[in-house]
């Protein structure tokens, strides 16, 4: 039985990640008005339309392009000695301390209440085309899975093949995957919640939602 | 610009990118690199820093992103860009921007213009039409439409039916696909919309591109090449000879390829081989003429059972078998035909130096590819770990790979898993089998994935095949 006061507290007692920000491709790079200890901010806005703090732009093709923050946070390491470079791709730029936010919180639990079912293979995972139209339509918890079920679509090496859900019937309650994006084999794809114990699953949520105070 | 002066981007990876590099060190020319985390095992990368030091190298976040190219490109201070084969290679818009930008650069292919023309294989299609070259019946442009690709498809099931045909058959292609990827076959009217959409999805994901083309398909038939070689003058090509490229996996790529394309004086064709040969030669050269082809480039035909040759497309780059006419190639008497130099020479913009009479050829070469897959299970391919791979070299055959011989490799998920190419030469086609099962005797390939099990390949494959090659 998953003890969520416990697993409440120990995420309390260290309430954040250090996230790496990466040039997410070469070019120029200039860093935006940030030092240690700046405090940045994701996107924001209802439909998230406002981008998070400006980090750095990095200028490739006469093309400049704003490096923000996805998350909030505190700016723990710039990397000066690159102001005004040419970077490869995936070149360290800036270390931020995050916060945990309420949701992530509650997807770090139900990542251990959830039947998790994993990738077999480092591939490109898509959902069958029946699942793609329902979770396009109304969202992954529209979804029953059952045992042998023809869910998803493996790419890999350009060559696809239909992957069948093994697991308890129950809704996908989480999509730990993205579109094109390779997962590693063994990574979880899918939460899925069965029905005995969707009262747990409540549970998590309403505990989070009360408990968690969010930093700023 | 003397030729020497120039520097040579290599946007390209693994086998293909090595023999540019290669290339370029014999042509006496600066060479650039890229690569992404996840090949930075690959032998590529490996002889960038032997050959070239850590400044020829860049890592980019994608072989598929232009900007990173160009910007690696300008920041290397590169004049000139390999595309290889795959990736941008065909891409006649990628290439427009690289001889149009404000930093021009020259794209080692053909002019960007002849390739729009040829790229598109409806557009090939009309133009050989034109010229009285035969082509596959279909749909002479990229369908987007459903209620219209099962028009063509039913009219395509009448035709055949009408030339008695037993059982009629239609095949649906990605368009933008290549390589043998997105396509199926359709033999009953039926079942059409169902593949229709799985190839348009298909295409959707992995080409973001909808268009579908449908062909008959012709059943027992031979594929054959021609390699063109023509220089920025656009007024002279030659060709190097035919290759049969007809032994494939289920999925349609080819696996063994054989230079020239028949072999008359050693099998008994039921059609007069020579004549096919000497005809697909002069069609394809007759096109290139037309077209003011201007680089190296691929005309590449089905030959049916009774002898009629088809041209299905013309593929505008350097192929992964180019090295298997090389092998049989002689200029002006002389062995070590390159064509990926001789492609980097004449895309720089020196005249070609030699015409169609001192073109010859001499022997039979096949090329083996070497692939992690199984075989036995639809060709699918095996991800693990190459533990031991090596040969003893002979001075009858080539190996172009990009997996180290002296440390273990983990192959990436991220690409094709071809491992390596072997390129054979025997003075006959008796002589070529022979050597070709010595060689896959002798060939040393193990390794295991992360459950143990061992590393599938498809040595075996190509040695069952091998005994058949040519024949017809």
């Amino acid at each position: 039985m998953l003890d969520i006061t416990k697993l409440l507290e120990e995420i309390k007692a260290s309430p954040y990640e250090e996230v790496v920000i990466r040039a997410p491709h070469t070019g120029l790079v200039h860093f935006a008005d940030v030092a240690e200890g700046t405090r940045v901010v994701g996107p924001t806005g209802m439909w998230k339309e406002i981008p998070g703090t400006r980090i750095a732009t990095m200028e490739r093709e006469h093309n400049p392009k704003p490096i923000v923050a996805h998350e909030k946070g505190v700016i723990s390491k710039v990397h000066t000695e690159l102001e005004g470079r040419f970077v490869e791709a995936g070149t360290p730029l800036v270390h931020l301390r995050h916060f945990l936010s309420k949701d992530e919180v509650l997807g770090i639990i139900l990542k251990k209440a959830l039947y998790l079912f994993n990738a077999p293979e480092r591939a490109k995972y898509y959902f069958a085309p029946d699942a793609d139209k329902k979770i396009k339509a109304s969202g992954p918890k529209a979804v029953t899975v059952h045992d042998g079920q023809e869910l998803f679509i493996m790419s890999r090496m350009k060559r696809e093949a239909a992957l069948n859900y093994s697991g308890p019937e129950g809704v996908i309650y989480a999509v730990y995957f993205q579109h094109n994006e390779n997962v590693d084999a063994g990574a979880p794809l899918i939460g899925v919640c069965p029905p005995d114990q969707v009262g747990l699953i409540e549970d998590v949520v309403i505990r989070v939602q009360t408990e968690w105070i969010e930093q700023d | 610009m003397h030729t020497k002066d120039h520097k040579v981007l290599v946007a390209n990876r693994g086998e293909i990118a090595i023999r540019i590099v290669q290339a370029c060190l014999k042509l006496g020319l600066e060479f650039v690199c890229v690569y992404t985390a996840e090949d930075a095992a690959s032998g590529h990368v490996r002889i960038a820093r032997e050959k070239g030091g850590e400044k020829s190298l860049y890592r980019i976040a994608s072989y598929q992103d232009a900007n990173e190219l160009l910007a690696v490109a300008d920041d290397s201070g590169a004049t000139a860009i390999h595309p290889g084969y795959g990736f941008f290679a065909e891409d006649y818009r990628f290439a427009r921007r690289v001889a149009q930008r404000e930093n021009k650069l020259i794209f080692i292919g053909p002019s960007w213009r002849v390739i729009r023309e040829l790229g598109d294989k409806i557009n090939t299609k009309r133009l050989a039409r034109s010229l009285g070259v035969p082509t596959v019946p279909g749909s002479d442009k990229p369908i987007y439409d459903e209620m219209e690709a099962e028009k063509v498809a039913r009219q395509l099931f009448e035709f055949q039916e009408e030339q008695g045909i037993e059982r009629p058959l239609v095949l649906v292609k990605a368009s933008a696909g290549g390589g043998g990827m997105g396509i199926e076959e359709v033999y009953d009217i039926d079942l059409f919309k169902s593949v229709y959409r799985r190839i348009r999805n298909y295409s959707l994901r992995q080409f973001s591109d909808e268009g579908v083309l449908i062909e008959q398909r012709v059943l027992d038939f031979n594929h054959l090449e021609v390699q063109v070689v023509s220089d920025r003058s656009g007024k002279n090509p030659v060709h190097f000879g035919t290759r049969n490229c007809s032994i494939q996996s289920t999925g349609l790529q080819k696996r063994l390829e054989i230079a020239p394309g028949f072999d008359p004086s050693a099998l008994q064709y039921s059609f007069d081989a020579q004549k096919v040969l000497d005809d697909i030669t002069e069609h394809s050269l007759a096109m290139a003429r037309k077209v003011g082809y201007d680089n190296v480039g691929t005309w590449e035909w089905i030959v049916t059972r009774d002898g009629r040759p088809f041209l299905m497309e013309v593929n505008t780059r350097i192929q992964v078998e180019n090295g298997v006419s090389a092998m049989i190639s002689r200029i002006r008497g002389e062995k070590g035909v390159d064509l990926i130099s001789e492609q980097i020479r004449i895309g720089l913009g020196e005249p070609l130096g030699y015409t169609q009479q001192d073109v010859t050829f001499e022997g039979v070469g096949i090329e083996y590819r070497l692939i992690a897959e199984n075989p036995d299970n639809k060709f699918t391919p095996w991800v693990g770990c190459i533990e031991q791979f090596g040969w003893e070299q002979e001075d009858w055959f080539q190996m172009h790979t990009h997996v180290p011989t002296d440390m273990p490799y983990d192959i990436p998920t991220e690409f094709d898993p071809n491992l390596a190419l072997a390129i054979i030469w025997g003075k006959d086609l008796a002589h070529v089998k022979e050597r070709g099962i010595e060689f896959l005797d002798k060939l040393r390939l193990e390794g295991a994935n992360k459950a143990g099990e061992a590393l599938k390949s498809n040595v075996n494959f190509l040695r069952a095949k091998t005994p058949v090659i040519l024949k017809f």
